[in-house]
């Protein structure tokens, strides 16, 4: 491991980044950091049939779709770069929890693949070990042979484009909803959502009936974190309470909500519960992605939800 | 000579189709089982429809298509319009009952509630992938108990007393059945727990957090169980109306939906002598391997479905 790091500046090291869970969320955090210092990476292709199937092979039957695509991506990896960067999350302090499987997707990983000779990358949140972010990443540096003081510059660039790329996206959406179509707010993590397996197939049917997607992930984070105690006061997971923060920040400028999850998300489940039954006077469609294939039974229940609302509106005949 | 509209409602177990005039009026129906084969199953539609029809008097100028296999009779027809089963029952019911406050449909692997208010669909859920407490939970069930499925409301009439089931999911309910039944519970009983478990598994899931308001109209084919229905009155104490043509409130809907769209074409009954055929192949060109189906009218192919990315996409030679 040593040699590696006081040769880096000879031997061009390559990290992988897998396109899945976090990378999501994270993306120009990660890609700047690597950028800044010069640390060249690769990250796995959108999420194919290949991939999911492969996944499915590595994880145990019980852990959910998401979990499974990220061990495809890992898998892909594997011979492809010398690090592959897997986050191990503990928790975000007093923002709140996060799902076992950001807890564990790093000994998951290390022990799916223990014999396949695979190194992950050093990265590691825990706020009770005093492992913040800015930690994190200086840790980061450090073992890929970046001086301190190179790294936190690197950190601090980096943060400030990934908070660029969100004012970016929020502004686009509010291009979105200023639009007079019939608006649906999609509340769905982004790793779902956003891939191109399993989620973008959603957003593009939902574009094809004449719908403008609202994604709940795109909200300031803030603003969502202080209204989620409107849907509930006790949610122990940041990434819930983000998105059901959304909730109230968006519902009077959209038609209709659809709670979309991975089977069998435990955090979304209770959840999506919740909302249904707190939130009143707006459609609510709850959807569950596995791996069965057959997007039939998905579309039907996306053009029925479109049709109610626009029956409701009075405005049916908008397109048929 | 008057125009007439034809809607023809294609699902898993049963295909229905109706032709409407100008006012509404059904001038034919027919309900036959699909047997596998909807192409099949259409073609003997017609020919039932057309036997009941004076062709010199009614013209069909509009077919709209909905069910599972709508697509397909839809490309096969060149339907005006394709819809999905769950419009297509609101629209049918509200057709005949404008008065309907709530839709409670159970079929084969759907269920679902809708709310109107005011001739208005205001709300509505359906199950999630889970088919648990649907037809094919109880088809499944009667099987065990060596019951005919057509006579397990009948049975259920019979009990005094019924055996509470769970029947959160069909494993669990198939195990508290078999130790039921082991420790004494008569049978009568049983199936009247089962009925009942249906019941209290539809309002749990589907209508959980739903405000059902009387005049409520049950349809579906579970709809024809009169145990389910005793159950729902009792555990709702209000009266459950269900129609003798419920069967038929899909066609009727997606063939009001046809004629409401204003698009005619020529429509002949002559289909029926026509060959209609489908092959599904692979596609290779890319790792998500779709599965794609194309469509043959004659040997020529005139639709084709199944592809994720525009690689797959095969370009009609011919569209009715």
């Amino acid at each position: 491991m040593n040699v590696v790091i006081r040769k880096a500046g000879l031997y061009t090291m390559k990290i992988g980044i897998p396109r899945a869970l976090l990378y999501y969320k994270y993306k120009h955090l990660w890609e700047f950091f690597f950028d800044e210092l010069d640390i060249e990476y690769i990250v796995s292709p959108e999420t194919n049939n290949e991939i999911v199937r492969k996944g499915t092979t590595y994880a145990i039957d019980e852990s959910c779709l998401s979990s499974k695509i990220y061990l495809g991506h890992v898998e892909w990896l594997i011979n492809k770069c010398d690090y592959i960067l897997v986050p191990r999350i503990s928790d975000y302090g007093s923002g709140g929890t996060v799902c076992t499987k950001f807890q564990a997707i790093y000994d998951v990983v290390s022990n799916t693949f223990r014999d396949r000779n695979i190194k992950l990358l050093y990265y590691n949140i825990d706020p009770k070990a005093a492992d913040f972010e800015m930690i994190a990443f200086l840790k980061m540096g450090k073992f890929l042979g970046k001086s301190k003081s190179r790294s936190l510059y690197a950190y601090l660039i980096a943060k400030q484009m990934q908070k660029c790329a969100q004012l970016k996206e929020i502004d686009e959406q509010k291009q979105r909803l200023s639009e007079n179509k019939t608006k649906i707010l999609l509340i769905a993590h982004r790793y779902n959502i956003c891939d191109k397996y399993i989620g973008e197939p959603i957003i593009t049917f939902l574009r094809e009936l004449g719908t403008v997607p609202i994604l709940g992930d795109i909200a300031s984070k803030r603003e969502a974190l202080a209204k989620s105690i409107e849907i509930s006061e006790t949610l122990p997971w940041t990434f819930n309470k983000e998105l059901v923060g959304s909730i109230p920040l968006y519902k009077d400028k959209v038609d209709g909500i659809i709670l979309m999850s991975a089977f069998p998300c435990g955090p979304d489940s209770l959840v999506n519960d919740i909302v249904i039954r707190r939130v009143k006077d707006i459609p609510i469609l709850s959807l569950m992605l596995d791996e069965h294939e057959g997007s039939a039974g998905i579309q039907t229940r996306l053009e029925s939800f479109v049709d109610i609302i626009r029956l409701k509106k009075g405005d049916f005949n908008e397109k048929t | 000579m008057s125009k007439a509209y034809l809607g023809i409602d294609v699902g898993s177990i049963s295909t229905k189709g109706v032709v409407l005039d100008e006012n509404n009026h059904i001038k034919a129906s027919t309900y036959l089982w699909t047997e596998g084969d909807p192409l099949y199953a259409v073609k003997r539609l017609l020919s039932a429809l057309k036997a009941q029809l004076d062709s010199s008097q009614d013209k069909i100028v509009a077919v709209g298509t909905t069910g599972s296999a709508r697509k397909l009779i839809g490309a096969m027809t060149g339907a005006a319009v394709i819809k999905n089963e769950i419009t297509a029952h609101a629209i049918g019911a509200m057709s005949v009952h404008p008065d309907v406050r709530t839709i409670i449909e159970i079929g084969g692997q759907d269920s679902k509630i809708i709310l109107i208010e005011n001739g208005i669909v205001i709300d509505y859920a359906m199950n999630t992938l889970c088919a648990a407490g649907t037809g094919a939970f109880l088809s499944s069930q009667a099987q065990r108990l060596h019951i005919n499925i057509e006579d397990f409301g009948e049975i259920a009439l019979h009990s005094t007393k019924p055996t509470p089931i769970a029947a959160r999911c069909t494993v669990f309910a198939e195990s508290d059945l078999v130790h039921k039944a082991q420790i004494g519970h008569k049978k009568e009983d049983i199936v009247a727990g089962l009925c009942k478990a249906v019941v209290t598994n539809y309002l749990n899931n589907v209508g959980k957090g739903k405000k059902i308001i009387s005049p409520v109209i049950f349809q579906g084919g579970v709809s024809k169980n009169v145990g389910v229905i005793k159950a729902f009155e009792e555990i709702l104490g209000m009266p459950v109306t269900v129609d003798t043509n419920s069967h038929l409130t899909g066609a009727l809907g997606v063939a009001i939906l046809a004629k409401k769209s204003k698009v005619e074409n020529d429509f002949c009954f002559d289909m029926t002598d026509i060959e209609f055929k489908t092959m599904g192949y692979e596609c290779k060109k890319c790792s998500n391997n779709c599965e794609i189906i194309c469509i043959y009218r004659e040997n020529e192919i005139i639709d084709a479905w199944g592809n994720k990315c525009e690689n797959g996409a095969i370009r009609k030679s011919y569209k009715n």
